[in-house]
């Protein structure tokens, strides 16, 4: 029997975007808190994925998508992160 | 009563020469070219109209050829030939798959400026394809 398949949350990250580094710390830690079942993660360098970060809709740096959604275009709460990673398990 | 337009008026108007317009007139492109008595060529709203769709044609590279159906189309649709019809459909397809691109490039080039107004180092999209040169 497969495992249930858990989200998948990417950070579209560039170079010189002071914000982002506080986005991927944000991603990290909860990570660490859920637990490394709970999803998982990647950071998206724009400039290097410039086709994915335009495919997503991604307009500007941090921004956060969801199994493949763009849910957050600038950094979000912690807590509304956690509700999105929360609600997209629960899908 | 409609205005009208000289030869010249239409040329600093839309960017033609009096030589073109008097070519798409010759081609078929113009048709109907109203005259003065002193018969000097006097352009109306429709051969503006027409004059705008060849300029909107032309940027999409379509030839004059195609351009002078379309027109035909445009003026009569329901009367066109079916090669027309067809010609239209391709050129419509044409243009649905160039806006696609458009987008895309409108939306990589947005990004594009945010990320420059973004950073506090200059702009590091720049920077990225400088390096990949």
């Amino acid at each position: 029997m497969n495992a249930p398949a858990i989200p998948h949350v990417e950070i579209f990250v560039a170079p010189g975007c002071n914000r982002c580094g506080r986005s991927v710390e944000l991603v990290a830690s909860l990570h660490r808190e859920l637990g490394s079942g709970s999803f998982a993660w990647r950071r998206v360098d724009v400039v290097a994925e410039l086709d994915r970060a335009v495919a997503l809709g991604v307009r500007a740096t941090p921004s956060i998508a969801i199994d493949g959604r763009l849910v957050f275009t600038t950094q979000p709460s912690r807590e509304k992160l956690r509700v999105a990673i929360l609600q997209a398990n629960d899908e | 009563m409609e205005k009208q337009y000289l030869i010249g008026e239409i040329g600093s108007l839309l960017g033609l020469s009096a030589d073109t317009l008097r070519y798409y007139e010759k081609i078929g492109l113009l048709t109907d070219v109203q005259r003065s008595p002193a018969n000097t060529r006097l352009y109306g709203d429709r051969d503006i109209s027409r004059l705008r769709f060849i300029l909107r044609a032309q940027k999409m590279n379509f030839s004059l050829a195609e351009i002078r159906d379309l027109l035909s189309m445009r003026e009569d649709p329901q009367h066109s030939r079916r090669e027309v019809r067809e010609l239209t459909h391709r050129k419509l397809q044409e243009i649905e798959s160039h806006l696609q691109d458009l987008t895309t490039l409108r939306d990589e080039l947005t990004l594009l400026v945010n990320l420059c107004a973004g950073s506090e180092h200059g702009c590091p999209i720049i920077e990225g394809i400088e390096q990949d040169e």
